[in-house]
């Protein structure tokens, strides 16, 4: 397998009130093409932060993000923006969307902007239309961004993020605003993603959802602080136990 | 507690709160001078004319024999309760010449004054009384200066019946009764020892000497009957009839006012949208208060002290503003005149009290929702749920154009109240540019000549020469001067007939009421040249045509008889026909050719007008109105076109004004463009980041922006445009009714109309909002997740 994102010595400091922060400290790892990979940590940890300086939404002060074998940290803030849209998907814990636009539109708007393929736009909003049937939220496509549930928004974001087809897709706490059931449908969407071949970077608190990745990176004060792989063999309430006992190893 | 949260609040919205506040500075700049413009408008010429002591009626004598008869009518007449009187030399504008011997131009006949013997006030440029004039120094009425190019301390020569002396200018002169553009006679007021020396030549005393009467009577009626015992009047008229010729000043001063009403409505129109746009972003807030228990009228009286708060620090700096721009407006309107009111400061601060009343009851409307909705509601952000229509109009698939082009359009059509608000200030601005440019441009047309007279291809305008036939000759002699020039034309290859219009005042009965009107006869010209509005062209010296201001007066209509006294012969003449005119503002009865009469009664002659024979064409007619400048040494020689701009006299300050219309309209394009986009940019904070986050490039997001307040402008001018010919008719007809005209053919030029001001605005406000645009690019993607 190869890696479709490496991070070199990444450092992020922030300096409030003339105080430095220093929020990451030389973090390392690798992210293999489809993988399912979880960020924990307890609040203030770093995760975030760690999230949106490997998927160039936040810069770094030092270190390297090599998305593909390119450093992301050298790319302009053009080519970034066209990264971000072609290549990578985001899903947010808050569904942030275009207030007046309709839940079809908000999915197809990437694809309508992206280069990527030569679709005729009728052809990018069948691809939007399919992605929602998929997801189970065809029948609110028409409808505004309030008028539907938190999970059906939460789908929608998932839509949107996988309308150009990316590469990897980042998800910051995607389950958090949503209650059991809705936590656990928009999961199994991207269990259904991953096994398609998307590659999934996500920071979450939920022990549960995490059991459902193939590897969970803990972080703490800035830095990883251990890697724990999902056994394959063994079925996921038990999974999610061994899991439990790792995280509270590492003081949970 | 509550000034806590306030003072957090005005803390953590800075932007939203600055902006409000920048809008409650402008709105109460514009709105207290507004109303202080308003006031100072609408009583404009009163407040002149009684500080000028110009009185209730004037007459103006000229001429051999001008001092008698009038001294006899003001000891006889029991209506006149006061009289003021002035004696006066008349001149011509070949009396005046430059240091090195140049001519100079001036409006119609010249006349000279003491300031010590003045009855009435004469004002400086600072609207400061004139009171005393040192020897060999002196002030010049009207536009003297301007046209000349004269500067204060410049001198000037004077030359009359060969009397010589020269004069250093001291500077203009307001005069309240010669000053106005319809009077335009250029009056240069001296010290008293010298005019006693002008006193003192026998000619000029004799000949040229004339008396100006002030009188205060409440019966008008009666000075206009016993006005027909008095000879050699040049001009008698009512206080109204002063106040009128002030039309095309108060043209401008209204001009002014509707912009000062636009500029008012345009600062309302934004505030509501301000407070309103700020107030819906306070819904989640509202709700958390209501949550824990606040009560609504706590709520409410906080956002109220809030906006309370800022309105009355806002409209304490408004208020200091607007006294300098309510002067910058009203000195665009008042050059010729006193323009002012006793109560400017309490006027601009009762502006800025209603500034403060109206945000405060704004707050209090606007926070109304507080009541009605429940926590929840407000946490919502003021969305109950309950609406059965998509706010988003628009579809991806419907729209051909790209995302930003798209989104901008979708916005507007989802929320057209937000920028309806927009939309209407810059409409509101630009359709008054347009009407201004359509005004200017009729004004600088040729569409005005049949409202002076008959058309012509060249006009010559020498006021010494007429003057001089004025005084000294006779219709014959004029005919025959007339004769003389159309051979010295056809001798220099100009074959051309030659004309002139001539006003007389002569006494008329109608009904048993007696008046004394102007007549208007042409010399060489047929009734047939003329236009008519309605009836039949008089066809013999038994017939007249009439206006409808004379109609109006005497209550004559077509197919009534007026009997007109010609000196000693009284001839009844029938009304056949009504025409328009601008002369005398309307208030003319035109003679038919053979009426007859006399240069005894002359009051004016107008210019020469040239018909050359051979038809020549346009250009060819330009090259020979140069001719005839060298031919006769006089630079007055003027196409129809120019003869209309001489005559209103307006054009100057129409442009004036039209350039600070546009230089407004653009400064509130400007204002408001960069405070809305602004506000729109704070309140999409989250929405641009999420853009950003999901890989939209910066300069599609700017795109965004400027689409919106692109396809806002687009909208607002083309509105603005279509509606600017019937508007132009609507508020300009009206203000050409009161000179006289009523049937105007406006001069539209399409492309001023269509497309150089309103893409002046347009790329204006696409070119600002792109600037501000520029601001988006500090929001970051990874602000996605810390907006609230």
């Amino acid at each position: 397998m190869t890696a479709v994102l490496e991070v070199k010595d990444l450092c992020k400091t922030y300096v409030i009130n003339k105080r430095q922060n220093n929020v990451l400290k030389n973090v390392n790892f690798s992210i293999e093409n489809g993988e399912m990979v979880a960020i924990m940590g307890p609040s203030g940890s770093g995760k975030s932060t760690l999230l949106y300086a490997v998927s160039g939404m936040d810069s770094v002060t030092s270190g390297k993000v090599m998305f593909n074998n390119k450093d992301i940290t050298k790319l302009k803030s053009n080519e970034l923006a066209e990264l971000r849209l072609n290549e990578m998907g985001f899903i947010f814990q808050q569904m942030y969307m275009m207030k007046n636009l309709t839940i079809l539109d908000n999915v197809i708007l990437p694809a309508i902007e992206s280069k990527k393929t030569s679709e005729s736009k009728k052809e990018k909003i069948n691809r939007g239309e399919e992605l929602m049937r998929k997801l189970g939220i065809i029948e609110v496509a028409d409808n505004d961004i309030n008028e539907v549930s938190g999970g059906q928004l939460q789908r929608a974001c998932i839509c949107r993020s996988m309308i150009n087809k990316p590469k990897v897709l980042f998800a910051d706490e995607p389950t958090g605003a949503l209650n059991r059931a809705a936590s656990h449908e928009v999961m199994e969407e991207l269990i259904k993603l991953n096994e398609e071949g998307t590659t999934i970077m996500m920071v979450t608190h939920d022990a549960k959802v995490a059991a459902k990745c193939s590897r969970v990176l803990y972080i703490v004060d800035g830095n990883i602080k251990g890697e724990y792989k999902s056994p394959l063999d063994v079925q996921e309430k038990d999974r999610e136990r061994i899991l439990n006992n790792w995280l509270m190893e590492l003081g949970w | 507690m509550i000034f806590r949260i306030l003072k957090n609040d005005l803390k953590r919205k800075k932007t939203m709160n600055v902006i409000l506040f920048l809008f409650i500075i402008l709105a109460t700049m514009f709105v207290s001078s507004g109303i202080n413009n308003v006031a100072t408008i609408m009583n404009g010429t009163d407040y002149y004319l009684d500080k000028a002591n110009i009185g209730d009626f004037i007459i103006i004598t000229m001429g051999d024999n001008a001092v008698g008869s009038l001294d006899e009518m003001l000891k006889q007449e029991t209506a006149i309760k006061d009289y003021r009187k002035e004696c006066v030399v008349f001149g011509a504008q070949d009396n005046i010449t430059t240091e090195d011997g140049s001519s100079v131009k001036c409006k119609n006949s010249t006349i000279y004054q003491s300031i010590k013997t003045s009855v009435i006030n004469f004002f400086d440029r600072e609207n400061k009384k004139i009171t005393n004039i040192d020897p060999g120094h002196v002030y010049v009425s009207g536009e003297f200066m301007k046209e000349n190019g004269f500067k204060e301390g410049d001198i000037i020569c004077f030359e009359h019946s060969g009397l010589k002396m020269s004069f250093i200018l001291d500077g203009t002169a307001k005069d309240a009764l010669l000053g106005s553009e319809f009077m335009g006679n250029t009056r240069f007021i001296l010290n008293d020892k010298d005019m006693q020396k002008l006193f003192k030549n026998e000619v000029i005393y004799d000949h040229y000497r004339g008396e100006i009467c002030y009188i205060d009577t409440d019966d008008l009626q009666a000075m206009k009957s016993a006005m027909t015992n008095v000879s050699n009047v040049a001009f008698d008229g009512t206080r109204s009839t002063i106040k009128m010729c002030y039309v095309m000043d108060m043209i401008l001063a209204f001009i002014v006012l509707i912009l000062s009403v636009c500029l008012i409505v345009v600062s309302f129109v934004v505030l509501k949208f301000s407070i309103t746009f700020t107030i819906m972003e306070e819904f989640r807030e509202i709700g958390v208060m209501k949550a824990i228990g606040l009560s609504n009228m706590k709520i409410r009286s906080l956002y109220i002290i809030k906006y309370l708060t800022l309105a009355v620090i806002g409209s304490a700096i408004g208020f200091l503003a607007s006294i300098p721009f309510g002067h910058l407006l009203l000195d665009s309107a008042s050059k010729k005149m006193v323009l002012g009111n006793d109560n400017a400061i309490f006027m601009n601060l009762l502006g800025s009290v209603l500034v403060v009343c109206v945000i405060v009851l704004f707050a209090y409307l606007c926070t109304n929702k507080v009541k009605k909705s429940s926590p929840v509601d407000a946490i919502r952000n003021g969305q109950t749920g309950e609406r059965y229509r998509n706010k988003s109009v628009l579809r991806i698939h419907q729209c051909p154009a790209n995302n930003a082009f798209f989104m901008a359009l979708n916005d507007i059509l989802s929320h057209p109240k937000r920028f309806m608000s927009i939309m209407l200030s810059f409409g509101i601005c630009t359709l008054f540019v347009l009407i201004m440019v359509n005004t200017t441009a009729t004004m600088k047309s040729p569409n005005l000549i049949s409202t002076l007279g008959k058309e012509s291809h060249l006009y010559v305008t020498d006021v010494a020469d007429v003057m001089n036939y004025m005084n000294t000759g006779s219709k014959e002699g004029m005919k025959k001067q007339l004769e003389k020039m159309a051979n010295e034309l056809e001798a220099d290859g100009m074959p051309a007939e030659l004309c002139i219009e001539l006003q007389y005042k002569y006494p008329m009965t109608f009904n048993g009421n007696k008046y004394v009107l102007s007549c208007q006869q042409g010399l060489n010209t047929r009734m047939t040249d003329y236009m008519y509005t309605d009836g039949v062209i008089p066809q013999n010296e038994y017939e007249v045509a009439i206006t409808p201001q004379i109609s109006e007066i005497t209550g004559a209509k077509i197919g009534d008889t007026i009997t007109i006294h010609y000196g000693e012969k009284d001839v009844d003449c029938m009304v056949t026909a009504y025409f328009q005119t601008m002369n005398l503002l309307g208030e003319v009865i035109r003679l038919h050719e053979d009426a007859p009469t006399d240069f005894r009664n002359i009051s004016t002659a107008m210019s020469y007008q040239i018909d050359f024979t051979d038809n020549p064409s346009q250009e060819e007619i330009e090259t020979r109105k140069e001719k005839i400048k060298k031919l006769y040494n006089n630079d007055k020689v003027m196409n129809a076109t120019e003869y209309c701009i001489d005559c209103t006299g307006v054009v100057d300050a129409l442009e004036s004004i039209q350039i600070l219309l546009l230089g407004i309209t653009l400064i509130v394009v400007v204002l408001v463009t960069i405070l809305m986009e602004r506000s729109f940019i704070a309140n999409e904070k989250s929405q641009i980041a999420i853009l950003k986050a999901i890989g939209f490039k910066d300069s599609m997001i700017m795109k965004w922006h400027v689409y919106r307040f692109g396809l806002v402008a687009f909208i607002a001018v083309a509105i603005a445009a279509i509606l600017s010919v019937p508007m132009t008719d609507f508020c300009i007809t009206p203000i050409f009714a009161m000179m006289g005209a009523t049937d105007i053919q406006y001069n539209i030029d399409p492309l001023q109309i269509l497309l150089l001001y309103p893409s002046i605005v347009l790329i204006m406000t696409v070119f600002v909002a792109w600037m501000t645009s520029i601001y988006t690019k500090t929001i970051k993607s990874s602000d996605a997740t810390n907006v609230e």
